[in-house]
């Protein structure tokens, strides 16, 4: 079986069991595999038990540590200081994801396709539904990101419905009318 | 299984309304739904004329396509990058998020306000 993880703002996969082993995780990780809708926190997996340390919460507004330099390097650092690296990837992002969870669905495709081709404007509400959810994300906020993504979704929905279905009955009613009366 | 199923409806989807709009020209034939919000506004919305534009683009003509709605070629490259992001979002979040970023979104959302204000000033 093989994982993909995403700890410490490193995402690292795929990875098997072994290589595991060696990249010092957390308990505040999230893995994914193939049979998985998303990812899950890495405690949610009872198979991975012993592959991760464990560590309290709240810990997302930590220092990051130096486990994702072993993510990095592929070595084993556990129990050395910690040596401070400018080069950092988070660093140089400051709008990098406050949490190691996964964005949610942010639509944007859907978004896009239902306003140019969908002749309804409300895909423009599901452009701003796509921007909620990626503001959210950004601040920290998941459980606001997903409620997001899912009001932005039945926006997608209710578009292509209204566009695809709706709009021709619409168009062919009055011929219809005419040849009924 | 159930990936694959989607995939394939999806293609058979494309296929069927490629078909049509090649074969059908929607700036003659009346079996073309026309837009709600024209017929009860009387302005154009930012979707106007994209049936003419794929009809247009199916037989190779580009320049046809713009005048019918440039707002729908233009978007055509992001929509195949966005598409790209949402099937690499489990694997890869990282690049999902990048993708989707909020400045590309707000760029988007001030094209199609403008595009939809100058249109019907203009009359594209």
């Amino acid at each position: 079986m093989q994982y993909w993880i995403n700890h410490n703002g490193v995402q690292a996969g795929p990875v098997s069991l072994d290589e595991m082993k060696e990249m010092g995780l957390t308990s505040r990780a999230y893995v994914w595999c193939e049979g998985l809708s998303d990812w899950v926190k890495i405690t949610q997996m009872p198979e991975l038990q012993g592959y991760y340390e464990m560590i309290s919460e709240p810990a997302a507004q930590q220092q990051p540590v130096p486990e994702q330099q072993a993510v990095n390097s592929g070595q084993v650092i556990t129990g050395q200081p910690y040596q401070p690296q400018p080069a950092q990837p988070q660093y140089a992002q400051p709008q990098a994801a406050a949490t190691d969870e996964p964005c949610p669905p942010t639509n944007l495709v859907w978004a896009i396709i239902s306003t140019v081709l969908c002749c309804i404007p409300t895909g423009i509400v599901a452009i701003i539904y796509a921007l909620k959810v990626t503001n959210k994300y950004r601040e920290g906020d998941i459980e606001g990101a997903k409620r997001a993504s899912e009001t932005g979704a039945w926006w997608c929905i209710a578009t292509i419905i209204l566009g695809i279905i709706v709009q021709p009955f619409m168009s062919i009613l009055p011929a219809l009318m005419m040849s009924a009366g | 299984m159930r990936r694959t199923l989607i995939i394939i409806l999806a293609i058979a989807a494309l296929l069927v309304f490629g078909i049509i709009y090649y074969a059908l020209d929607p700036s003659q034939s009346g079996m073309f739904p026309r837009c709600t919000f024209l017929t009860l506004t009387g302005y154009k919305c930012p979707g106007c004329g994209s049936q003419r534009a794929i009809h247009a683009l199916l037989h190779g003509d580009v320049v046809g396509a713009f005048k019918y709605n440039a707002l729908l070629l233009i978007s055509i490259p992001w929509i195949a990058l966005c598409l790209y992001a949402e099937t690499q979002r489990i694997r890869n979040p990282r690049l999902y998020t990048r993708i989707n970023a909020p400045q590309l979104m707000w760029f988007f959302l001030i094209t199609v306000l403008l595009w939809w204000l100058l249109r019907n000033i203009f009359n594209w």
